[in-house]
């Protein structure tokens, strides 16, 4: 009982949580226009910020993309440092109009290396107005340094519930000047973030941009949704072993509580006759079964959300998963509700076998 | 005062005994007896409402035992009857204390029980906390008789309580159940086909199996 409600609670809340947040880090985003490659890693890299970016595009050809007449927003974004793993994107200040983002104090940068923080990234890193930090290069914490320019908080942001929590926000010169890329036409950027002026460019812009240039155009929600599709699979696999763990504790409740009346049936036997009515062991029996699937239940959906809180502080992911609102624990409460009451049902059974013993035929049979 | 009317029971379509007719006044003691096979035990169960007889009534003062619910039947022996088995019934896993509480939480009474002066009087006092399992015949037997007189009742049935034992514990055990039913003021009926019971218990009544009283 305790590891299939284990198991079962995780997988909601993996699938729960990874649904709510892969829907809330993306604000209505149509389009990603990046490098050639796997567009779920584009969508991943670009909008989730989980997987490395595909590559990179000239900031040349992505300027007339940002003017094509189907367009309603572009914003560019830049990735390639990071600050104690989170990652430190150049982009304009439009990005944060994207994510409704409210500073808590300070400003938006004004000049190339100045940063605005996530809240995550205030908490856990201990940033503050005007501290300087070294981005390190490439997404995750080498030790590999831009010590000669250090860049300076300006700004801290208001917690979103969004992966924005969890980045550094600075200029696309920022990113530029520490590259040293000094010449116009070779300035490149990650990926651009679009907005359709009409949701009929999703299907016309894409194959225009896949078939017309040495960029791709990726649709976060298509891909997103083949993502959970694959993984859904998955969870629904661990959801069925799961729930045959649960039928076999079941069974297990049962044919322990058979086994036991079977092995007291005399002593039971001995308590009608010193006036235990059959309703009073009735209910000895069913107290003794719904208090074994009680706890066990509940320590499995304990153990369950130990195991996931374990996960989400533990693993690298978890930088970029945001707890939500705890909304599947409605799930949660409902699955250890239905597991109770069949187990409620299956305890009737030897419940009534009780109820139905004849006393004195037991007792001359011991 | 107990009243048995035309107790009749048939096993497998064939009469054990018919038209028994029992009017027990209270504390009144009666022995029923008879030679092995006739019914005893059967018609003590009757009596105690653990087996219904095929055809007859059976009142404790002008309660219709049988006319009650299945629970009201438990609960009425629980709280007014006290019954000593053949096998004693007693809970092996259980110690000798812990079988007398089990009876009291039957009874579902809040008097407190003086178990050590119960157990002092069968001669159990020092043998508390042993499990029954360990005990011996006499032992047993004691403790079957403490364990039906726990909660004070007004009628004590009593299934061949001396038949396995010995004269010097036969003795002993006659004497217990007479002095504790004259203690609870009860009226005892006590089956059994062991002879020398008369000459150990003054009996208002015998009925022998079949005759009528």
């Amino acid at each position: 009982m305790i590891v299939g409600i284990t198991i079962i609670t995780v997988s909601i809340t993996v699938n729960q949580v990874t649904k709510e947040t892969f829907s809330k880090n993306n604000p209505g985003l149509d389009a990603v226009v990046g490098a050639k490659g796997s567009p779920l890693q584009l969508i991943l890299s670009s909008i989730h910020h989980i997987d490395i970016p595909t590559g990179n595009i000239s900031y040349q050809n992505a300027r007339k993309i940002i003017k094509h007449p189907a367009i309603k927003s572009a914003i560019p974004i830049s990735l390639g440092d990071n600050f104690q793993n989170f990652r430190i994107v150049g982009t304009n200040k439009t990005f944060l109009k994207l994510y409704k983002a409210n500073l808590i104090s300070g400003t938006t940068w004004s000049q190339p290396m100045q940063a605005v923080i996530g809240y995550n990234v205030s908490k856990i890193t201990k940033l503050k107005i005007n501290k300087f930090f070294v981005g390190s290069h490439g997404l995750i914490d080498t030790g590999d340094v831009h010590a000669e320019q250090p860049y300076k908080v300006v700004g801290v942001l208001k917690k979103t519930g969004t992966i924005l929590d969890n980045l550094i926000l600075t200029s696309l010169d920022s990113v530029w000047n520490l590259h040293s890329v000094t010449n116009k036409d070779k300035l490149e950027i990650t990926s651009l973030l679009l907005k359709y002026k009409n949701k009929t460019s999703s299907f016309s812009f894409p194959r225009l941009i896949n078939k017309g240039t040495n960029m791709q155009a990726a649709s976060p929600s298509f891909e997103i949704s083949k993502l959970l599709k694959l993984t859904g699979n998955a969870h629904r696999i661990v959801d069925y072993l799961s729930i045959l763990i649960i039928i076999l504790s079941f069974l297990g409740i049962l044919f322990t509580l058979l086994n036991n009346i079977n092995e007291r049936k005399y002593d039971l036997a001995v308590l009608r006759t010193l006036g235990f009515s059959r309703w009073k062991l009735f209910s000895i029996i069913l107290s003794e079964g719904m208090i074994i699937s009680i706890l066990g239940s509940t320590i499995g959906l304990i153990f369950g959300y130990i195991v996931y809180e374990s996960m989400y502080y533990f693993s690298i992911v978890g930088r970029s998963l945001e707890l939500g609102q705890l909304n599947f624990l409605n799930d949660l409460f409902l699955i250890w509700i239905i597991v109770n009451i069949i187990a409620f049902i299956t305890c009737l059974i030897p419940c009534i076998k009780v109820y139905k013993q004849n006393i004195r035929s037991t007792l001359l049979n011991s | 005062m107990l009243k048995c009317e035309n107790i009749e029971f048939n096993v497998d379509g064939q009469n054990l005994f018919s038209n028994i007719n029992l009017n027990l006044k209270p504390q009144k003691d009666l022995l029923i007896t008879g030679p092995s096979g006739v019914g005893k035990t059967t018609l003590l169960s009757i009596l105690c409402g653990i087996q219904k007889p095929t055809t007859g009534k059976i009142t404790y003062n002008s309660i219709d035992l049988y006319n009650l619910p299945e629970n009201k039947i438990d609960e009425f022996r629980g709280k007014n009857l006290g019954v000593v088995f053949q096998n004693f019934n007693l809970i092996n896993a259980f110690t000798v204390k812990q079988n007398l509480e089990i009876a009291v939480s039957a009874i579902n009474t809040k008097k407190s029980i003086p178990f050590f002066n119960l157990l002092d009087r069968v001669g159990l006092a020092n043998k508390s906390h042993i499990k029954v399992a360990n005990l011996s015949i006499g032992e047993k037997q004691r403790l079957a008789v403490a364990r039906a007189f726990v909660g004070d009742p007004k009628w004590v049935f009593c299934d061949e309580p001396t038949s396995s034992l010995d004269d010097k514990n036969a003795n002993i055990i006659a004497n217990l159940i007479k002095e504790e039913s004259l203690r609870c003021k009860a009226s005892l009926v006590l089956i059994t086909h062991d002879s020398r019971i008369q000459t150990l218990i003054k009996f208002s009544k015998i009925l022998k199996l079949g005759d009528e009283l």
